[in-house]
Formats: C-alpha cells, sequence, structure tokens
C-alpha cells in the first residue's frame, strides 16, 4: 500500500525559544529522504514532531494527503510510523527476542506468549542481517551485547512493527561498514516493498549512497529540497550555512613561545580513537564538531572523570588523573554542560555553590568570613546580579546561574579550563557577557579548552578549532581556513571546502 | 556452548544463589535437628512460613515492577482483624466462610487499589506513600478489632495442618503459588512487568502502558496481603490487629535474598519462596543453636548483605575469566 507523509510550515517554540520556524518534509512511499542540517538547525525536533513525541505549535501533518495529529509516540506507531532512535529504548535485561517484540508479542489463545514463534520471528527478523555481527542471537541479553549489536536490534524492532513510514535517525552511527552496506541493501529492498524512510545521518558519504533526495534545515527553517542525483556535497553544506554566513572574526594571536600547558597523545576512551592535541598558556582551543562525536569524553578524560588511554602532559609534566580530585589539584577545572545536573546544587546558596570546590582552602580551619569575601569578590567580577549571596541559586535567571557554575571554579585560580557547551541555553546578553570572562581570562594566561556545540560561537572566539568526528579529530582549522563552510564540511566527516587539506 | 547456557540461565534466574544459600542453611540446620525433615516437622515448619510466603510473593510482584510496598504487613493486620472481627465466628458455615474469604480478598486489592493509585497515577514515592497508608490500615484494623481475640471455624485450622497423600497440605498450595508465577510471566502482563521494572521510559516508548503496570503490581500485593491474611487466621485460629506489624520487612529482606534486584525489573517468585525458607531455616538454627534471640536482628542484617553483594560477586568473578 502506497503512503505519503508530509509536514508543512511546522513550528515549534520551547519555552520562547524557536526551535523550529518552518519546516517541511515530504515522504513517500519508495523513497529515502535525507534530513540534514548544522547542530541546533532543528532536524531532531522536525523528526520527533512526525513521530509524535513533541507536538507541534503551528503546521500540520498530512497522512496520505489528510490531516492527522499524534498525541504520543503510540498513535504514531499506530498510524505506522516509527522511528529508529540514537538514544536506545531497548530493556538491558530482557533477551533480544523479548525486546522486539515488547507490547507486540505474539500470542497463543489470547494471552499466553508464544515463545517459540516469537523465537522464530525473531531469528527470521536476525537472518536480514546474519554474518554481519558477532553475539547476537534470541535468546542473548540485550545487556551483553555491543553498541553496534544494539543498534541493530533497534532497527529490527523498529521494523517488527510493519511500518509504512520509518525515520533513521543517527541508526549508522555506531554500526561499521559491513553492517552499514548490510542495512543499505535491506533499505533498497524496504523500498521495493513501499516503505517510506527519513535518514538522519551526519555522514555525507551515506546520504549520496542510500539518500533520493535531500531536505536541508537552516535555523529551524527548510531551505532546500533537492535531489541527490542533481546535487552534490559542496551544494548541500552551502545550503546548511547561511550565504553571507562568515562571522566577523577578532584576529588574535597567541605568542608562540606561550609555553605549551597541555599535549594530548593518541587518548583513547571508548568513544575516542585518538586524539591529539595541544593548547598553550592564553590559548583558547575549539572543539566542534556534530553533537555526540567525543567531544564530551574528550573534556571528561582530561579532568580524570572517566577511564581513559594515552599519553597526556600538564605544563611539561605527565600526568594521569583517575579522579576529578587529581585533575583539580593540578589546577585543571571543568565546567559542566548541563547546569541542573552537574554544575549546581540549585537548592542551596550562591555562597555554599561558589565555596564547594574550595573548602580545602577556607574549611581547616574554617574561616567562613575569608570565603565570602573571596566568593563575593569573584561574584562582583562576574557582575553576578543577585539578591544576596544567601540566596538559592535557583532564585537567579539562567545566564546568572551559569557565572555561578564557572565562579566556582575561578576561585581555585586554574591554569587549565575545560568547558563542556558551557552557553546552552544561555540567553544572547549573557553569551556575551560570558564571552567577555573568557576573553578576560585568557589574557590572563588561562588556557582553554572550549567545546560548544554553536559553529558561530567556535568561530568569534577561537584561534583553533578542532572539529571531532566519531571520536576523531577530522579537520583543525586555524587562520583563513576557519569558516563555517569548512567547520561544516568537517563536521560531516568530508574533507576541505575551500583549501587543500593542510 | 554449554557454558554460554548456563551463564545466560544464571543472568535470567537470579535465585541461583539463593539456592546456594538454601542448601548450606539446611545442613546447618538439619546437623542440629535431625529431625529436620521428618514430616511433622517439616509441615509445621512451612505452615508457619507459608503466610509470609504469600506476603513476600507480592512484594516481589511490586519491587520487580520497580516499586515497594511497606504497607503489607499492615494489610495483613486489616484483613486478620477483619475476618476475625466481622466477617468470621467459630460457628461460621463452609458459605460464610467462602464469602468472607472473597471480601478479605476484594478488601486486599481495594486498599492495594489505594496504594496503586497514589503511586502511579498520582506519582507520590512509594517508599513515603505507602509507610503512609499503612498507618492508615493499621488503624482500620484497631478499629474493627480495638484489642486481640475472637476465633474461626476449627475445621479449617484441621484442613491446613492436614498431610494428604503423606505431603503437607501446605506443600500443594506452594505449588499452587509457583504455577500461578510461571503463567504469569508467560503472559503479556508478565513482559510488561519485568519492562516496567527494568527500563520505564524505554518501556514506555514501546508502547508498554506503565502507569497501568505499576498500579496493577500494587492490587496483586493487596490481594497476596489478603491471602497471607487468610492463611495465617487459619494457622493461629484467632484475631490480632497487630498481627502483620513485623511482616513488612521479613517479606522484603525474603525478595531480596531470593535474588530479586531491590531496583526492579529482575527477579522472580521462586527465589522468593527460597528466601522466606532461608529466612526461617536462619530462625531455627538461632533458637536451636542457643544463640542469643537478640542477635536475630544482626544476622537477618548479615544474611541481607550477603544476598545482596552474593549475585554482584558472582557476575565479577564471571567477568574476571571471560
Amino acid at each position: 500500500m502506497k503512503v505519503s507523509l508530509s509536514a508543512q510550515h511546522i513550528v515549534k517554540r520551547y519555552s520562547g525559544v524557536v526551535a523550529l520556524a518552518d519546516g517541511n518534509l515530504n515522504v513517500e512511499s519508495g523513497q529515502v529522504v535525507a534530513l540534514l542540517g548544522a547542530n541546533g538547525s532543528g532536524k531532531s525536533t522536525l523528526s520527533k514532531i512526525i513521530t509524535g513525541v513533541v507536538a507541534p505549535n503551528e503546521g500540520q501533518l498530512l497522512l496520505d494527503g489528510r490531516p492527522v495529529t499524534f498525541a504520543s509516540p503510540q498513535a504514531a506507531k499506530k498510524a505506522g510510523i516509527t522511528a529508529v532512535y540514537q538514544e536506545l529504548s531497548l530493556i538491558p535485561d530482557m533477551t533480544v527476542a523479548e525486546n522486539i517484540w515488547l507490547a507486540h508479542e505474539p500470542l497463543q489463545f489470547g494471552v499466553r506468549i508464544n515463545r517459540r514463534e516469537m523465537r522464530r520471528r525473531t531469528d527470521a527478523l536476525l537472518d536480514l542481517f546474519s554474518g554481519a555481527f558477532h553475539t547476537l542471537d534470541a535468546d542473548a541479553l540485550v545487556a551483553d551485547l555491543p553498541p553496534d549489536e544494539k543498534q541493530i536490534v533497534e532497527i529490527l524492532k523498529a521494523f517488527s512493527l510493519k511500518p509504512r513510514v520509518m525515520i533513521l535517525d543517527e541508526a549508522t552511527a555506531s554500526l561499521d561498514s559491513r553492517q552499514v552496506d548490510r542495512l543499505f541493501n535491506l533499505i533498497q529492498q524496504w523500498k521495493a516493498e513501499n516503505l517510506a524512510i527519513v535518514f538522519v545521518s551526519h555522514r555525507m558519504e551515506e546520504i549520496f549512497r542510500v539518500a533520493d533526495r535531500a531536505t536541508v534545515l537552516r535555523n529551524g527553517i527548510t531551505v532546500g529540497d533537492v535531489a541527490i542525483s542533481e546535487t552534490n556535497e559542496r551544494e548541500l553544506v552551502n545550503l546548511m550555512i547561511e550565504a553571507s554566513a562568515t562571522p566577523r572574526r577578532h584576529e588574535r594571536t597567541v605568542a608562540a613561545d606561550a609555553p605549551v600547558r597541555l599535549s594530548v597523545r593518541g587518548l583513547r576512551t571508548q568513544a575516542l580513537k585518538g586524539i591529539d592535541l595541544e593548547v598553550r598558556d592564553g590559548e583558547l582551543l575549539g572543539i566542534g564538531g556534530l553533537q555526540g562525536q567525543g567531544q564530551s569524553e574528550l573534556l571528561l578524560a582530561l579532568f580524570g572523570a572517566i577511564p581513559w588511554t594515552g599519553e597526556v602532559t600538564l605544563s611539561g609534566e605527565p600526568v594521569h588523573f583517575r579522579h576529578p580530585r587529581a585533575a583539580m589539584e593540578k589546577d585543571v577545572a571543568f565546567v559542566p554542560g548541563d547546569r541542573a545536573s552537574e554544575g549546581l546544587l540549585y537548592i542551596r546558596s550562591i555562597l555554599e555553590n561558589l565555596l564547594l570546590p574550595s573548602w580545602q582552602r577556607y574549611g581547616i580551619p574554617l574561616q567562613l568570613d575569608r570565603g565570602r569575601q573571596d566568593a563575593t569578590r569573584i561574584a562582583d567580577d562576574l557582575g553576578l546580579v543577585r539578591p544576596s549571596m544567601d540566596a538559592p541559586v535557583s532564585a537567579l535567571s539562567g545566564g546568572n546561574a551559569q557565572k555561578v557554575v564557572i565562579g566556582k571554579w575561578l576561585l581555585r585560580n586554574p591554569k587549565l579550563l575545560l568547558l563542556n557547551d558551557p552557553t546552552k541555553g544561555v540567553d544572547v546578553g549573557a553569551k556575551a557577557e560570558f564571552y567577555n570572562l573568557l576573553n578576560d581570562l585568557r589574557q590572563a594566561g588561562t588556557a582553554i579548552l572550549f567545546y560548544s556545540s554553536d559553529d558561530v560561537e567556535l568561530l568569534e572566539l577561537c584561534d583553533r578549532v578542532l572539529v571531532l568526528h566519531d571520536g576523531k579529530v577530522s579537520a583543525e582549522l586555524s587562520g583563513s581556513d576557519l569558516n563555517r563552510a569548512n567547520l561544516v564540511a568537517a563536521s560531516m566527516g568530508s574533507g576541505h571546502m575551500n583549501h587543500e587539506p593542510a | 556452548m554449554n557454558l554460554l547456557r548456563l551463564q545466560r540461565y544464571a543472568n535470567r534466574n537470579s535465585y541461583l544463589f539463593a539456592l546456594l544459600l538454601l542448601v548450606v542453611v539446611l545442613a546447618i540446620n538439619y546437623s542440629l535437628q535431625p529431625s529436620l525433615f521428618e514430616l511433622r516437622v517439616l509441615n509445621g515448619n512451612l505452615r508457619n512460613w507459608f503466610p509470609l510466603m504469600l506476603l513476600a510473593a507480592g512484594q516481589t510482584i511490586v519491587i520487580i515492577g520497580g516499586g515497594i510496598d511497606l504497607s503489607a504487613g499492615a494489610m495483613v493486620s486489616m484483613v486478620n482483624a477483619l475476618l476475625v472481627g466481622s466477617l468470621l465466628t467459630a460457628e461460621s458455615t463452609p458459605d460464610e466462610v467462602l464469602l468472607g474469604a472473597l471480601i478479605a480478598c476484594g478488601a486486599g486489592m481495594l486498599v492495594g487499589a489505594i496504594n496503586g493509585f497514589c503511586v502511579a497515577y498520582l506519582r507520590l514515592q512509594p517508599i513515603v506513600t505507602t509507610y503512609a497508608t499503612s498507618f492508615i490500615y493499621a488503624g482500620v484494623a484497631l478499629y474493627v478489632l480495638p484489642r486481640p481475640g475472637g476465633a474461626i471455624p476449627a475445621d479449617l485450622a484441621r484442613t491446613y495442618r492436614s498431610t494428604p497423600l503423606d505431603i503437607p497440605f501446605v506443600v500443594y498450595l506452594i505449588v499452587l503459588l509457583i504455577l500461578f508465577w510461571l503463567a504469569l510471566r508467560a503472559t503479556r502482563f508478565g513482559q510488561y512487568l519485568f519492562a516496567t521494572g527494568g527500563q520505564p521510559n524505554a518501556a514506555y516508548a514501546s508502547g508498554v502502558p506503565v502507569n497501568f503496570v505499576r498500579f496493577l503490581t500494587y492490587v496483586l500485593s493487596g490481594l497476596f496481603a489478603a491471602l497471607a491474611a487468610i492463611a495465617l487466621t487459619i494457622s493461629v485460629s484467632t484475631g490480632n490487629p497487630r498481627i502483620g506489624d513485623k511482616m513488612t520487612l521479613d517479606s522484603i529482606v525474603a525478595v531480596v535474598v531470593g535474588g530479586t534486584r531491590p531496583n526492579g525489573g529482575q527477579g522472580g517468585i521462586i527465589g522468593t519462596v527460597m528466601g522466606i525458607v532461608i529466612l526461617g531455616t536462619i530462625r531455627n538454627i538461632i533458637s536451636f543453636a542457643n544463640v542469643p534471640t537478640w542477635s536475630q536482628t544482626l544476622v537477618d542484617a548479615l544474611i541481607i548483605i550477603a544476598a545482596l553483594t552474593g549475585p554482584g560477586l558472582i557476575r565479577l568473578i564471571r567477568r574476571r575469566f571471560q
């Protein structure tokens, strides 16, 4: 049966912030439409709206030409629309078969689960990927599977619902090349069976292999819908970035003789596949790329919060932090991305939050007055707008709360500052103040490693930007190479657009 | 390949550690009390343990579903008080007994539904909620039966103590309980239960009615509390409005000792049945070994700790040797 799905002029606002301003997407039976866009362009919001996870504020969805609204993911599933997400929807302590058939188990006499039938159907599904996995079988516990095989289970689970429209959201991210080949063969087969597929991927190469059309989002607006056979990588990248988008860059140079503060060789974690980098005192090194390419892991590893292998030297001295405390003793500070869960104790006072990492200095013997003086000085330096030092952090605006997150580390005078996407959800005015603060810190000689999911921010602030892709550095951009086109191209895993690779 | 199958079996059947512990404590008990496996002793022990076994079975379902029921014991007190205080007398006819039992089950399910409604739909924290409601149920018990006393037909106790085919009557009931569990596991609700306790968000995204499943676990816990109260009432043949007070903690200990994961998502009633036998046997040992009874609490605590670390240790050792 043929199907067509069309999202028209979709608008989605999250508490005042527009995530999607004019989202449009059309897909029909036998078609693979690639959905592309830079970070924050609204592609995940759009796919969540199509699958009923998020309700739109304006615009409409047409299924087979008729307007529909989905109150929940279940409603979308009933209409034949399913999604394979990156955040897996599997139950670790249940078997592969139980997971695939959860909530639509084959029954006997209407009540008893027909395990034999369930296994038979699971084996039939697994045959689709036969030879492309190692341990996977119907009775394996999902908890025991490696990430790629979990992803395969997730794909098969979505397919087991016999969908008419399937959304593959970064479904290839953890698959190896053989598994990707198999998936693409399946997609060709499913196309022939009238399935409509939306393919969200950050790998350009895959988009050109599998997609028929590409829909490009930029700043929440669908800016292009092109046939893959009539376009090329460069055109797509240009669509993803604004034509006039070459933000004014403030040229800054770091003295070439500034001492190297941090040097990293072959750093590996589960997500990182060998990272080399060097930061000098007073340098602001940007880390870019699409979200989830290992940027946070890099910062966490350097802070000693997750296990890693490789060589790291701090001011020429080899170090291997196994606990954040060890990193803190060497004047390394980490500003987390998620203020609410990692950065602040919301119901406690500003003073307590600021002093939290520094009790070693004020705790023994107890020097509350000096602690309060120092904390107040930092708060004044940061221009922290506050009712009083004893007011709870929850009383502060987002931007001011963010100042507390950073302020608590400034009290320790860090020599190396690790920033994990610190301006997420911070309003524009507060961002500007934050940028000034970063500049002051670099003037004072602090080395800063700055991960941001906001490309414009990286372009405006950084001397150099390392772009991460699949846990590797796909490009190091500086000087005139550091522009939007190169940044986007590198985050999609392709080479430089305007210049030859260095 | 066989090793893999064994490992999977161990993963699915979390009571293997309990089984080991069971063998050990039974052996110790047997060495202190050679008559342990004689029909008379066996029957006496099982009869004493069976009410708690039923209560812990309900607790198991709640815990697998990711919750906990601290009102279990109070529900037992309440149903016991209802049975003795207003539903039955020593002269009740079999029909009246049956009706009384049905009303008791209904009352248990009703108070279980109150717990379930608060936890699943009002999203109240399970520990706090069921602790609070336990006072309501205990209050009802005292209202219905202000002081211990009362009686029920003597025939009931006679049946309960009987040994048809030289097997204690209670053993047939335990077999029924295990069959009930195996049947439940084979239904869709069984899958939903483990999914809800294992990863509620993923379960919701897969179309599992997570709230309704949570609600039902508490209703079932109420039903099992009522059944436990019926068994207990028959066993002691009298009423006491505080009879179940101490049973809540024991039911939780038995569930955990039986290998059910305290956070939910894994475990089963078969393990809980073993957990009850382990607890009861340990108490036997304490009384036979002339250990002061005040140390019983200490031993209980040590057993819980051993039960909590045991399965983890096995997993750790397995990982070492892989």
